[in-house]
């Protein structure tokens, strides 16, 4: 109920749309970048769990489906770092392997949603009229749809979708109701600048309208599909923790995050770890992205840095 | 005002028409109820499972076009959305399932509300102050915590408050004791259940109105006409207070009127963790017991609850911004 | 301003001396600001008295502190701002006052009147309830409907027809001249003693501009109050001011009256502004001066002269220490001495010559000038283009309650060589035209013949190309117009590398366009934000040039560029147009502007030319009305002329296109039409008239009673 409207999307939409993308190159982006010590540390723990995720493996001895018949449900030792489950199996191992999945889930969806909806838009955008209008009846339709029914209908269901592993199920399911918002941002974003001059030069100079969509629509609409990149990663993580924690979402033997988190439900107060590690992980997972998705908004717009803005405005006026 | 209305109006009723179609026949082809019948004891044989089925409505041996046409002639002249494998009618438990989640959701939401604008307009107020960044941070922090585990970490807090205190203050699942007596104990009682679900939801709630609220206040802060009401002789708080206060809150009265219908669907993450029997747990659990028609009806019923909120956005505005007005 | 002695010694001295009448002295005042850059030191010293009744311009270009002062003065400026000096009203310091201490005497005392009239009226209250809040502000006794009374006075004052009714109206409802009208209502609400009208016309048409200076004119006889009126146009302030204050990177430069100022200027920087502006008025076919350069970085610590850089008289001693305001000798007549900041202004006495100073560039002449123009190629025509958009209503409905017939059957040639300027006010649909012509498509009503080449024909790829080689476009804001991503390499190689050009002739052309556009070779890699307005639309220019068009259209080119800026632009465009045998389409709002340019010019009026010909023609003898009130419109930098000249008000907006009479579409605001008989007036409600002319080479019109008597109520001379 609470996931129908997402204020900060609407308010980053107004920002970008009343504001000039004016940047310069993708150095001065990343000096920007660089220059905000939360993003910085924020992709610190990103690539930390990422390593982590891919090379944990050699962190300890056991895997996810070895059992240690000596140490069943035991808290962290020297033996098993993170402790073992109620089955006696690693904890490490496991979390190893569901940082991976939940990793591997918002990097994809992420990605590829951001795909769909930069292709969408601009197609709205650019054609407009008739396909406009028909299109975006159909993305109308699909925000209708209450999503987390459709994943439970999809990962439940012992129809054909069965034959996917849970995981994957999971991320076509989560793409599908993924984009929608950002390609509506960005069909408004690129009707703006379609209106722009630079545009309307490069048209009146015969420049074909591929090339000014690669040239000019494409670079000045980059800022907002990298935003939405690393927010696209963080909506699904939380989305597969969220389902997978009341049972909808990946299912065993696959193993995420939010099914370790949700497994460890039953069990809090004599098995804390098991509910404890996870979660936390999920924090920096997530914390992570939200602190390098800060900084980039930074870098991306000059009038947010935290110097007031009435300032900045009288300051240029006087310099000019 | 009334055309636009019954425009709008026609225009949700055919998507919510494909959507719901578009439902059934994914619940139609991924859900079968048959295969749950099998682990019954005594086992039914095939025949017996499909025969009682069909007297429900739900023969699997015919193709989902034909259940289709069935389940929608049904609705279309009997108004009638079918029945549950275990024989019971959608109809029959809709309204106790609506009214479920509307106790649950009422308060929560509204306190959601006030309390969301209201912060944003306090931490506007003292931008990049020492309040606003305790209360901005905890509302982003808020984004990368899901909702499910938020309240299930409220639900713990609850019950270490229980244990702390040693008799059980509060109930962290379900709508009420059964066979409570009726008057002050019974009042202690839903107190006791509704507290626990309405603080998870409320706290956990407001971030997304208090960022929006802050946000849209600070854009109107510096606008013209603030500068303009001050040259009158108002004094800067009395100018933000009476000017741009008003002119941020249009964006945010948008999105208020789209969540007000939102009261009535309840959400399946709240219902499932406290465990109330109201919308959303119903169509989740519909969805484990391969229940193909309640599936369908609930997503309906979502579909038509967004459509309603989204023609009351529109309405919203067009009373709190007199540009859009029409006459 | 000396630098030896402590501000509080020359606050006292200044005290001194300030007339105790005055009923705002500002004396020594300072802004600074904190930037990313370092902190900016953006009014440095500020001093002047104004006496009651009396008006004060202060005049400058963007940057040169006149709206921070205006601002400082007010109270209104950030917390975050270092303001120091004294600003008195009737001997009261108000710097250091509290915000709520401020506020008895903002809206009461002093009043202001803003810029932008869209966005300064709060969009979500009626304008009655704004008025009247500035009434309860500060009456709190008065009764509520001697409040509304006073409103509707307060409406009917400032011209807005029916005002009981306007009353409950909201500020989209009015145009952006009526809202300025209400602006100016609600600063006259407590009749202010001091009245700051910060750029009141800027952003309005010239026809509106000359309305709402006259409710200005109107506003200041009611009250009585003195006027501050901050501008960059010369020619807004010729004809109101009393006392003029130059101001420059954040000083004032020179003061004086304003015979003082316009007649005998005694800095460099007041006698280039004055050059720069081209005239309305005069014929005279010679260059603009122009300020080469920009102003500096307010920024940086100031050691010299300021306008040192870019001042032709400079010398070493303008270098060392800056120059004091002082009195010119011999002329102290009037309220204010003439003083100027210039340790030369001693040279500069008697009849200054700007262009020779300033080394304004010879009127260039092009090779098609002796030719006659029935001799010269068309490289444009038009034959009855028109360009109809369905009227929709209703933010949420959206339906057709009518047709804007924003271009209405126009045609018009140009010929080798010259310049054609469309001028009118803004929604009369010259803008759309530039588009028709720019869009170039078969489906277009009308036929567009672009170098010999008709939009009928041109179907195909090849053709397009062709036509696009032939024309190209330059566009009114320099900033828009550029990719903020492309370098001014990227922006200039666009054009050539669509034609296919090979790499080494690209760059051999980028540094020629560089060069012939007066831009530094070696700018090539800089991005757009790093040059100034000017220089980013001389890479517009550039821009168009690549592909050696033969016809430029120009969308405003200088409207958005200072007006030392402007001057070089225009010279630049002169230049071009000679040397390389362009032709120009040009769209302006600005008829000195327009004059200046152009060979011939054509005003529009809701969607038809209502007259056009030779520009020397139609502006020394306008036939039709309109033209007439356009021009009359125009304030002329000259405050003799200003004062005695005969002007007509037109009354009320540009009128919606469902309104439009059947006969002539002028009729409603015609002042011909106003005085004449019933019975002539039916002519010009049922006959739409043609546009043909009187004599044979003279200017073609579309009116049946060319030259008829005014309507007297139309009229107004300030004497």
């Amino acid at each position: 109920m609470t996931n129908i409207i997402d204020p900060i999307a609407e308010i980053d939409e107004s920002r970008v749309a009343d504001q000039d993308v004016v940047i310069g190159k993708s150095r001065i982006i990343f000096r920007r970048f660089l220059r905000n010590r939360t993003a910085v540390a924020g992709l610190f723990i990103f690539v930390a769990l990422f390593l982590f995720s891919v090379f944990g493996g050699f962190l300890t001895p056991w895997d996810k489906e070895t059992i240690d018949p000596l140490n069943i449900g035991m808290p962290p030792s020297p033996d098993h770092l993170l402790g073992t489950t109620q089955a006696g199996i690693d904890l490490m191992a496991l979390i190893v392997d569901g940082t991976r999945t939940s990793i591997l889930i918002g990097l994809i969806v992420g990605g590829i949603s951001v795909l769909i909806s930069a292709v969408y838009g601009c197609t709205m955008a650019f054609f407009g009229g008739k396909v406009d209008a028909t299109m975006l009846f159909i993305l109308e339709a699909l925000i209708m749809m209450p999503a987390i029914l459709v994943v439970a209908v999809a990962t439940s269901g012992s129809g054909g979708l069965k034959n996917l592993p849970s995981w994957l199920l999971l991320v076509v399911v989560l793409l599908f109701f993924s984009w929608m918002g950002t390609a509506r941002l960005v069909r408004s974003l690129s009707m703006s600048l379609m209106q722009r001059d630079y545009v309307k030069a490069a048209k009146y100079m015969g420049v074909p309208s591929r090339r000014i969509v690669w040239r000019h629509l494409v670079p000045n609409i980059g800022s907002l599909l990298v935003l939405d990149f690393t927010r696209g990663i963080t909506g699904a993580i939380l989305a597969e923790v969220a389902f997978s924690f009341i049972g909808i979402g990946i299912k065993l033997p696959d193993v995420s995050l939010g099914v370790l988190i949700g497994q460890a439900t039953g069990q809090v107060s004599s098995f804390p770890w098991m509910f404890w590690v996870p979660l936390i992980v999920m924090f920096f997972l997530t914390g992570s992205l939200a602190m390098m998705n800060d900084g980039l908004r930074d870098a991306f717009d000059p009038s947010s840095s935290s110097i007031g803005r009435a300032k900045n405005k009288t300051a240029k006026v006087t310099t000019k | 005002m009334l055309k636009y209305l019954l425009k709008r109006s026609g225009i949700y009723l055919i998507m919510i028409f494909l959507t719901t179609s578009a439902g059934y026949f994914l619940a139609v082809s991924s859900l079968k109820p048959a295969v749950l019948e099998q682990e019954k004891i005594p086992r039914p044989t095939p025949e017996q499972v499909a025969a009682s089925f069909r007297g429900l409505g739900l023969d699997p041996e015919k193709n989902a076009w034909e259940r289709y046409v069935e389940w929608l002639g049904g609705i279309v002249t009997r108004w009638d959305w079918g029945r549950s494998p275990n024989g019971a009618y959608v109809n029959a438990e809709f309204a106790d399932r609506v009214l479920v989640s509307t106790r649950l959701f009422i308060a929560s939401i509204i306190l959601t509300l006030i309390i969301g604008v209201a912060l944003g307009v306090y931490s506007a107020a003292r931008q990049y102050k020492f309040q606003d960044r305790v209360i901005t941070s905890y509302s982003y922090l808020v984004h990368i915590l899901p909702a499910p585990i938020a309240y299930f970490l409220v639900q713990l807090g609850a019950i270490s408050i229980n244990e702390a205190v040693g008799e059980r203050l509060f109930f962290v699942t379900g709508i009420s004791t059964p066979g409570i007596d009726p008057g002050w104990p019974a009042f202690v009682d839903l107190v006791a259940h509704y507290a626990v679900p309405t603080f998870a939801m409320t706290i956990f709630g407001w971030a997304g109105y208090q960022i929006a609220q802050r946000q849209y206040l600070l854009d109107n802060v510096n606008a013209d006409f603030v500068r303009t009401a001050r040259a009158k002789g108002l004094t800067r708080n009395q100018a933000i207070r009476k000017h741009a206060l008003r002119v941020s809150f249009i964006p945010v009265a948008q999105s208020i009127a789209f969540t007000i219908p939102a009261i009535f669907t309840g959400g399946f993450f709240a219902e499932a963790i406290f465990a109330w029997p109201g919308i959303g747990l119903w169509s989740i659990q519909s969805i484990g017991l391969q229940d193909v028609n309640v599936a369908t009806a609930t997503l309906a019923y979502g579909s038509v609850i967004f459509a309603i909120g989204a023609i009351l956005a529109d309405f919203a505005t067009t009373l709190v911004d007199p540009r859009v007005r029409v006459q | 301003m000396s630098t030896n002695t402590t501000p509080a010694e020359r606050l006292r001295d200044a005290g001194l001396y300030a007339p105790g009448d005055a009923v705002l002295s500002v004396r020594d005042l300072n802004v600074r600001f904190n930037s990313e850059n370092g902190v900016v030191h953006a009014v440095r010293g500020v001093d002047f008295d104004l006496m009651p009744g009396k008006t004060l311009g202060i005049v400058g270009e963007s940057g040169s502190g006149k709206s921070v002062t205006s601002m400082a003065i007010m109270g209104l400026l950030p917390e975050t701002a270092d303001i120091s000096g004294s600003v008195r009203f009737k001997g009261k310091e108000l710097l250091g006052l509290s915000d709520k201490a401020m506020c008895k005497h903002r809206g009461s005392d002093i009043a202001m009147v803003f810029q932008d009239p869209l966005s300064s009226l709060t969009p979500v209250y009626t304008v009655g309830n704004q008025i009247i809040e500035a009434l309860t502000v500060h009456n709190p006794t008065m009764s509520k409907q001697a409040k509304e009374a006073r409103a509707v006075d307060l409406l009917r004052m400032v011209g807005i027809p029916s005002p009981k009714d306007r009353l409950k109206a909201f500020p989209h409802e009015f145009s952006g001249g009526m809202r300025q009208r209400v602006m100016i209502a609600i600063a006259i609400a407590n009749d202010p003693r001091v009245l700051i009208a910060d750029e009141p016309t800027t952003a309005l048409d010239v026809t509106i501009q000359a309305q709402v200076l006259e409710v200005l004119h109107t506003a200041q006889e009611e009250t009585g109050a003195a006027v501050v009126m901050i501008t960059h146009d010369l020619g807004v302030v010729a004809g109101m001011a009393d006392d003029i204050m130059v101001m420059y990177a954040g000083k004032p430069v020179e003061t004086g009256t304003v015979e003082d100022i316009y007649y005998n200027p005694r800095m460099p920087y007041t006698l280039g502004l004055l050059g720069a502006v081209p005239r309305v008025d005069t014929a005279t076919k010679q260059s603009l001066v122009p300020i080469e350069g920009t102003p500096p970085n307010l920024a940086l610590p100031v050691t010299g002269c300021s306008f040192a850089a870019r001042c032709p008289m400079v010398s070493d001693a303008c270098l060392h220490g800056e120059p004091e305001l002082i009195s010119v000798p011999g002329s102290e007549t009037g309220t204010l001495d003439h003083k100027a900041a210039c340790i030369k202004s001693g040279e500069l006495s008697g009849n200054a010559d700007a262009h020779r100073i300033f080394h304004a560039p010879p009127k260039p002449v092009s090779k098609f000038d002796g030719v006659a123009r029935t001799e010269r190629d068309k490289v444009l025509e038009l034959k009855d283009v028109k360009k109809h958009f369905p009227l929709l209503k209703g933010a949420l409905i959206k339906r057709r309650i009518g047709t804007v017939k924003a271009v209405d059957g126009l045609s018009f040639d140009i010929r080798e060589g010259e310049c054609v300027s469309i001028v009118g006010e803004s929604g009369c649909g010259k803008t759309t035209t530039l588009l028709e012509i720019m869009e170039f498509h078969p489906d277009q009503v009308g036929e567009v013949v672009i170098g010999g080449v008709s939009n009928k024909v041109a179907t195909d790829h090849k053709t397009k190309m062709a036509m696009r080689k032939e024309m190209q476009m330059v566009f009114q804001d320099p900033t828009g117009a550029l990719d903020p991503r492309f370098t001014v390499y990227e922006v200039l190689a666009e054009p050539l590398e669509n034609l296919g050009m090979p790499k080494a002739a690209i760059k051999k052309r980028i540094m020629e366009l560089m060069q012939l556009v007066g831009l530094q070779p070696d700018h090539v890699n800089r991005f757009p934000n790093q040059f100034s307005g000017g220089q980013r639309q001389r890479i517009g220019i550039a821009r168009a040039l690549a592909v050696n068009p033969k016809l430029v259209v120009l969308d405003e080119p200088v409207s958005a560029l200072d007006v030392s800026v402007q001057a070089g632009v225009i010279n630049l465009l002169d230049k071009l147009r000679a040397e390389l045998g362009l032709s120009y389409l040009m769209v302006a709002h600005d008829l000195s502007v327009v004059r200046h340019i152009s060979d011939r010019v054509a005003v529009m009026y809701l969607g038809k030319i209502v007259e056009t010909g030779n520009v020397d023609d139609v502006f020394d003898n306008p036939r039709h009305p309109y033209t007439r009130a356009l021009l009359s419109a125009i304030p002329v930098p000259d405050p003799n002329l200003e004062r005695t000249r005969e002007r007509i008000i037109l009354q009320g907006d540009l009128p919606s296109p469902l309104d439009a009479p059947k006969g002539c579409n002028f009729a409603t605001r015609c002042p011909v039409f106003a005085a004449l008989p019933a019975a002539k007036q039916e002519k010009c409600l049922t006959l739409e008239p043609p546009l043909t002319s009187e004599a044979e080479g003279g200017q073609d019109f579309a009116c049946f009673f060319p030259d008829g008597e005014l309507d007297a109520e139309m009229l107004v001379v300030h004497a």
